[in-house]
């Protein structure tokens, strides 16, 4: 069934994914990524700086998950807003199949790289039905005619586990695991090669939390996907992904793969970070008290 | 240890445009005095609501009845509001999931916590003034003596929560209630407070009832817990005992879809527990679970009864007609 929409992508898109030699296996790179917010206060005073992303740089491999872990105010989410070209980086550049990223051309990025947002009761237009705000994307490209935009909506519904009486309700209907279900049909419809998941399960039950990251698993098996997956829950990060980065204060201060981190964390910070996470066994207790490790 | 809070057959019912919204239906439990009890569950199945109904605070329109619901020996229900201001606050206080909004940023925190305890007849603003410093640093806030002035707006999420709790504690209560306190929280942060939360505990004696949906805190702070799925509780047990052999299968589900270092494999396929939660409008009858149950069949129309799985007097409840009581299980060893 995928290779319908395969067939739709295709036929309408030019040709546009370079395959360069170099960075052939690299999806998404980031080159010293900085984002520096200016802070006026007042008119006498200097004005401060505050860098949320600071000299970041990344490499994402094609069909690996690499977690992004950290605090709220780390610069998680707005490092995914500079990848998505929701806003323009202070400095460094980000490439996306080897190609830089033009902010100008959300549209063709948008073929390549795809959010799915931490909240299912904002990110869907509640005017929309469930098939309109999922064939969206479709129509904004102009790919395909009516019928087969329609045709390949059913097929990628049908895909996240969407059952058909919900294609013609609203979003207020919907449960909060069926809305996510509904943002990642909508985030998959263009067949991109990246996935920016940013706290995806953060705002769901623990039961359902589970069916949406065993959907997560099929669709990267099925589609050789790319995750960068965004979250603060480390037990359904080391679940899932195959490298990890932690950020702290703007910068990456430790990448490995999963195996070291969670075995063999380096920098006190992650050490931290891990001694906070409660896994449920009991008789562990809570701890001893770290402080907050000291940082330059 | 003598019994603080005592609820049998709590019922809270909600008008709504399509019906009667069973919120909470009649669920029993008791705490003992210094004991922490975690009420955990998923969203929606009225662990919120059972926790308003304790203080009083529901919806005006909301439907509450009960058999008991008796706070160290007197019945809150039907207790004259005089009385019950008598009561919140003073021997019973509660801590709000958002510390962002449950502060009121028109007055300064000094103002905030000092004001239940001056109610009290026969205390001096000194002494309150003194109480509410010694609090403020024993929940960790430096310069305690110039955060009295300042406005919440000017802390931290963390820190306005270390202010929620002492301002739950000034009055010395015997029972706190709290209803989320970490969720808002990150997770560095979060086990600073509930750290602070379990060593005040011991501390000062205080009964506490924790809310919560996420089984890793449970699991590190409760001595006992009532885990909770559509409006009734479904299992209840030391914490210890229900993490060992959890008996119910919505227990045993969610533990499962918890990935969990060392026994889930990386990558693999999660155990979710398929479907949805059951309207709670109109007439619910039998087990609430069997919708989702893999166990379920023609006896599960029926409502389960509460059944004691533990042997000898410790006590295990699960509500479910898969589960087999204790002595029946050693009555058909010794045949």
């Amino acid at each position: 069934m995928n290779e319908l929409v395969n067939e739709l992508v295709n036929d309408s898109a030019p040709a546009e994914t370079p395959v360069g030699a170099v960075g052939a296996d690299i999806a998404l790179e980031l080159c010293a990524l900085s984002k520096v917010y200016t802070l006026k206060r007042g008119m006498f005073k200097a004005s401060g700086e505050i860098k949320a992303v600071n000299e970041v740089s990344l490499r994402l491999y094609r069909g690996e998950t690499l977690g992004l872990v950290g605090e709220s105010g780390c610069g998680k989410s707005t490092l995914a807003k500079i990848l998505l070209g929701l806003l323009e980086p202070t400095a460094g550049n980000v490439l996306i199949n080897g190609q830089e990223v033009d902010p100008t051309r959300r549209k063709d990025n948008a073929r390549h790289i795809q959010p799915i947002f931490q909240d299912p009761y904002s990110s869907l237009n509640p005017r929309k039905t469930v098939a309109e705000i999922v064939g969206l994307p479709l129509q904004l490209h102009r790919i395909g005619s009516a019928a087969e935009q329609r045709k390949s909506v059913r097929t990628i519904l049908d895909l996240v586990g969407m059952p058909e009486r919900t294609y013609a309700q609203y979003p207020n209907q919907l449960s909060g695991g069926q809305r996510q279900r509904v943002a990642i049909a909508r985030a998959l419809i263009l067949q991109p090669d990246i996935l920016i998941c940013d706290e995806p399960t953060s705002a769901l039950d623990v039961s359902v939390q589970a069916q949406i990251l065993n959907l997560l698993l099929d669709l990267k098996a099925e589609f050789g996907l790319t995750y960068l997956f965004i979250s603060h829950d480390l037990g359904v990060v080391e679940h899932l992904v195959d490298r990890v980065a932690v950020m702290h204060k703007g910068s990456i201060v430790e990448l490995e793969t999963r195996e070291k981190i969670f075995s063999d964390a380096q920098h006190p910070y992650t050490r931290m970070l891990l001694s906070s996470a409660l896994t449920p066994e009991p008789g562990l207790g809570l701890g001893p008290d770290i402080p907050e490790p000291a940082f330059t | 240890m003598s019994i603080l809070l005592e609820v049998k057959n709590l019922r809270v019912d909600l008008p709504t445009e399509n019906g009667m919204l069973h919120a909470v239906r009649g669920i029993d439990f008791q705490v003992k005095r210094g004991e922490m009890l975690c009420l955990v569950g998923e969203s929606g199945c009225g662990k919120s609501m059972t926790s308003l109904a304790l203080m009083g605070l529901l919806p005006r329109k909301a439907i509450c009845t009960a058999d008991r619901m008796a706070f160290d020996g007197t019945e809150l229900l039907g207790l004259p509001d005089k009385k019950l201001n008598q009561l919140r606050g003073q021997r019973m206080s509660m801590i709000f999931q958002e510390p962002m909004t449950s502060l009121n940023p028109a007055y300064t925190l000094g103002n905030q916590l000092c004001e239940a305890m001056l109610e009290k007849p026969g205390v001096t603003r000194a002494e309150v003034r003194e109480r509410a410093i010694y609090l403020l640093h024993r929940t960790g806030i430096s310069n305690a003596e110039d955060r009295l002035r300042q406005y919440p707006h000017q802390l931290s999420g963390g820190l306005r929560q270390r202010v929620m709790i002492a301002m739950a504690l000034m009055c010395g209560p015997d029972l706190i209630i709290a209803d989320e306190p970490t969720t808002a929280l990150d997770v560095t942060i979060q086990a600073q407070i509930l750290r602070m939360i379990r060593e005040l505990q011991r501390e000062f004696g205080t009964a506490v009832v924790f809310i919560t949906h996420d089984l890793g805190v449970v699991s590190r702070i409760a001595d006992r817990v009532a885990v909770m799925y559509a409006g009734q509780v479904v299992e209840t047990a030391d914490v210890a005992q229900l993490f060992a052999s959890p008996q119910h299968p919505y227990t045993r589900g969610l533990l499962n879809c918890i990935p969990v270092r060392g026994k889930t494999l990386p990558g693999s396929k999660l155990q979710a527990i398929p479907g949805v939660v059951p309207s709670l409008v109109g007439h619910v009858s039998g087990c609430v679970f069997r919708n989702r149950c893999a166990l379920a069949d023609a006896a599960c129309e029926q409502d389960p009864p509460m059944v004691n799985t533990a042997a000898g007097d410790k006590v295990h409840y699960a509500r479910c007609h898969k589960a087999t009581a204790a002595d029946a299980v050693q009555l058909n060893e010794a045949a």
